[in-house]
C-alpha cells in the first residue's frame, strides 16, 4: 500500500461569535497517498477555503487529527506550522502571491532561505524547468500572469515538499494560458511523481485529477449532490 | 538562527529600505538632527567648561578676593593699610593688594591704553607669574617707589611688536611719568581678581600709587589661606579685623566685599554644567522625536507590507524571522541616522572652530550618543515590528 501523505481524521473547525458556535467543518474525514493527484471541490460557503487553510498548516481544527506523513500536524504552535509550511507544503496560489519588490529568482529562492539553506543554484534549475531561464532577475510586475504563476510553481518545489496545494491556480488565467500551467502541473506528478492538492471550480479541470472531493456544508459529499 | 542568516535577513532588511529611499532618508533625519545635537552640545560644554577652567586658572581655591562692594564703594577705607592687620591672622598665607587702573601707556613710537596694576613683590609667587627676560621687581623697589615696570606679555607685543627681553631697559610712559622696563612676562591667560595679567602693566605698589594712579585707582587684595579647609573661619576672621580697624560697629554696614575664589569657580562650572544639561536635553528630545517619527513609518511600512508580510509567513517565514528583519530596518535607519548625524557633527565641530568659537570634541559624545540613539530606535522600531510578527498569516495574504 502506498504511503499516506495527508491523512484526515474527524476534522472539525467552528467559529465563535459571542459565544455562540458557527461550525463550519463538521468531521472531514479523507486521505491522499503518495503520488496521488487530488482536486477538492464545493460551492462558496462549503468550507472550502477553512479546509485548506488548515491543510495548508495556516490554520488550526477544532477537533480531530490532522497528519502529514506519521507527523501530526493539527497540534503544532505557530512556529512548528511555519516549519511544516516551509518544508512539506508547496504553496500554489490563485493570484500568485510573489513578492512584488525581489526578482523571480529570490521569489523562488525565499522559502530554502526561511528553511536556512538559501539556494539559488536549485532555484535556477527550477526556474528552467518551467521555462524562464531567461527570467531569471524579472522582478513579477516585469512578468505575464502566466510566467508569474511559473514562478509561483518553480517556488512551491523548493523545498521539496511533501506534497503541493494549488488553490484555483488557473482562476486569474486566461484559458490558454491556464492550459498551459495545468499542463505544467500534471508534469509534476507524471514526470517527478509529486502528490497534489487542487482546489478548482472548474469541472473540467478537476477531470484531468485522478480523484475528485466533493465538499458541500463542511462535509465531504458524493459527486450527485453537488 | 545563524549569523549567516542574520546576515541575510539583514541584507533583505536593507534591500526594503533602499526600495524606499527618500522615505527612508526623511524617516532618519531626525536621529541624524539629534546624534548631530548631543554630539555638538557636548563638545560646546566642554569649551565652556575650559574657558572657565583658563579663566580662573591663577586662582587658587584658597584665594579670598577683598574689594569694595559695588555700591557705595567710593567712601570705602579699604586701602593699603589693611595688609599688616590681615597677615596677622594665623591662616592667612598671603595677602597682595592690587592697585589698578586703566592709563595710557606710550613709548617713542606708539600709543595704548592698558591695565597698570601696583602690586606687592609677592604678586609675582602668588599668581605664578613667569618671565621671559629681566626679574620682577623686589621690595627695596616699593621701599622707595622705583619707576620700574614688567610688561605683561600682550602689553610688550602691542607696544614693541615682539615680546622679547631686547626692551627690558627701555622707557615707557605710564600715564605722565617714565618707568623703566625691568621685566617682560610670559603669556599667562586668564585673570588673577580684576587683573587680565597678560593686558597688564606691573608696577610696585607704592610706584603706582604715587606716580600713576593715585586715588584714581581701584583697590583690592588677594588672600590666601593656608589650606581650603580654614576657609571660613579665614573669612570670618578677615571680617573681623577689616570690621575693627575700618571702625564699624555692630550692626553697621561693611564698606568691603569678601569673595570666595573657590566657590565662585565652583558656581560658575555648575552653572555651565547647566547650560550643557540643558542643550543635552534637547538634543535628548530631538532623538525621542525621530525614534516616534521612525516608530510612525515603520507601521505605514508595516501596513502597505502586510500582503508580503502574510506570503512569507505562508511559505514559512517564522514569527522571528519578520520580527527580526523589521527591527533590522529599524536598526538600519538608526545606524545611518546615527553615521550620517556624528558626519555632520564633525563638519559643525570644525566650522564652529574657524569661528574661533570655544568648542572642544570630547570623544565620548559618540559612544554615549550612539547609545542613546539605538535605545531610542530599538525601542520605537520593537512596537511595529512585532505589530508585523503578529499578524495572522490568513489574514494577512488575503490582505489587498
Amino acid at each position: 500500500m502506498a504511503t499516506l501523505i495527508i491523512s484526515l481524521e474527524k476534522i472539525t473547525k467552528s467559529y465563535y461569535i459571542k459565544e455562540e458556535e458557527f461550525p463550519v467543518l463538521k468531521g472531514i474525514n479523507f486521505d491522499i497517498k503518495k503520488g496521488e493527484f487530488v482536486a477538492l471541490m464545493g460551492p462558496s460557503g462549503s468550507g472550502k477555503s477553512t479546509l485548506l487553510n488548515i491543510i495548508g498548516a495556516l490554520d488550526k481544527p477544532t477537533g480531530g487529527n490532522y497528519h502529514i506523513q506519521s507527523k501530526l500536524v493539527s497540534d503544532l504552535s505557530s512556529d512548528e506550522l511555519a516549519d511544516i509550511r516551509n518544508r512539506y507544503i508547496g504553496f500554489i496560489f490563485q493570484n500568485f502571491n510573489l513578492i512584488p519588490t525581489i526578482s523571480a529568482l529570490e521569489n523562488v529562492a525565499l522559502p530554502s532561505f526561511y528553511a536556512g539553506a538559501l539556494d539559488y543554484d536549485r532555484a535556477k534549475e527550477l526556474l528552467t524547468m518551467v521555462g524562464l531561464a531567461d527570467r531569471l532577475n524579472n522582478r513579477p510586475n516585469e512578468l505575464s500572469g502566466g510566467q508569474r504563476q511559473r514562478v509561483s510553481i518553480a517556488r512551491s518545489l523548493i523545498n521539496s515538499p511533501e506534497f503541493i496545494l494549488a488553490d484555483e491556480p488557473t482562476g486569474n488565467l486566461d484559458s490558454k494560458t491556464g492550459k498551459e500551467i495545468m499542463d505544467l502541473i500534471l508534469s509534476l506528478k507524471k514526470k517527478y511523481g509529486k502528490t497534489i492538492l487542487m482546489v478548482t471550480h472548474d469541472p473540467h479541470l478537476a477531470q484531468i485529477t485522478d480523484r475528485i472531493i466533493y465538499l458541500k456544508d463542511g462535509k465531504i459529499t458524493d459527486k450527485k449532490s453537488i | 538562527m545563524t549569523s549567516n542568516f542574520l546576515l541575510k535577513l539583514l541584507g533583505l532588511s536593507w534591500k526594503s529600505l533602499q526600495a524606499n529611499a527618500f522615505r527612508s532618508f526623511l524617516t532618519t533625519l531626525g536621529i541624524m538632527i539629534g546624534t548631530t545635537t548631543i554630539i555638538i552640545v557636548v563638545a560646546l560644554g566642554e569649551g565652556a567648561k575650559r574657558d572657565i577652567e583658563a579663566q580662573y586658572s591663577n586662582m587658587s581655591v584658597t584665594t579670598i578676593l577683598v574689594n569694595a562692594p559695588a555700591t557705595g564703594g567710593e567712601a570705602s577705607k579699604l586701602s593699603v593699610d589693611d595688609i599688616p592687620p590681615v597677615k596677622t591672622i594665623a591662616t592667612v598665607a598671603d595677602a597682595v593688594p592690587m592697585l589698578t587702573g586703566k592709563v595710557n601707556v606710550s613709548t617713542n613710537d606708539a600709543t595704548t591704553n592698558f591695565s597698570v596694576v601696583g602690586t606687592y613683590p609677592e604678586f609675582m609667587r602668588v599668581a605664578n607669574l613667569t618671565l621671559v627676560g629681566g626679574e620682577f621687581f623686589n621690595q627695596e623697589d616699593e621701599d622707595n617707589h622705583t619707576k620700574v615696570a614688567v610688561l605683561g606679555a600682550t602689553v610688550a607685543e602691542e607696544l614693541y611688536g615682539i615680546r622679547d627681553p631686547k626692551v627690558i631697559g627701555e622707557m615707557v610712559t605710564l600715564g605722565k611719568k617714565e618707568f623703566e622696563i625691568i621685566g617682560v612676562a610670559d603669556y599667562k591667560g586668564g585673570a588673577f581678581g580684576p587683573v587680565t595679567i597678560d593686558e597688564s602693566v606691573f608696577t610696585p605698589y607704592s610706584s603706582s600709587y604715587r606716580y600713576v594712579l593715585g586715588k584714581n585707582g581701584k583697590f583690592s587684595f588677594n588672600v590666601n589661606a593656608t589650606s581650603v579647609e580654614v576657609l571660613p573661619a579665614t573669612m570670618d576672621d578677615l571680617t573681623q579685623v577689616l570690621r575693627e580697624s575700618h571702625n564699624i560697629g555692630p550692626g553697621g554696614t561693611e564698606d568691603f566685599r569678601l569673595r570666595d575664589m573657590g566657590a565662585t569657580v565652583a558656581s560658575a562650572q555648575s552653572s555651565s554644567q547647566t547650560m550643557a544639561l540643558l542643550l543635552g536635553s534637547v538634543g535628548f528630545i530631538v532623538l525621542l522625536v525621530g525614534g516616534i517619527g521612525i516608530m510612525n513609518i515603520m507601521y505605514v511600512t508595516v501596513s502597505e507590507r502586510t500582503k508580503e508580510i502574510g506570503i512569507r509567513k505562508a511559505i514559512g517565514a517564522k514569527d522571528v524571522y519578520i520580527l527580526t528583519q523589521f527591527l533590522f530596518e529599524a536598526f538600519i535607519l538608526t545606524l545611518v541616522g546615527f553615521f550620517v548625524g556624528a558626519v555632520i557633527a564633525v563638519g559643525i565641530y570644525y566650522l564652529l572652530l574657524s569661528f574661533d568659537l570655544k568648542i572642544i570634541f570630547v570623544w565620548w559624545s559618540i559612544p554615549l550618543s550612539f547609545i542613546i540613539t539605538f535605545t531610542v530606535g530599538m525601542f520605537f522600531g520593537y512596537a511595529p515590528a512585532k505589530k508585523a510578527a503578529s499578524l495572522d498569516p490568513i489574514d494577512a495574504l488575503r490582505y489587498e
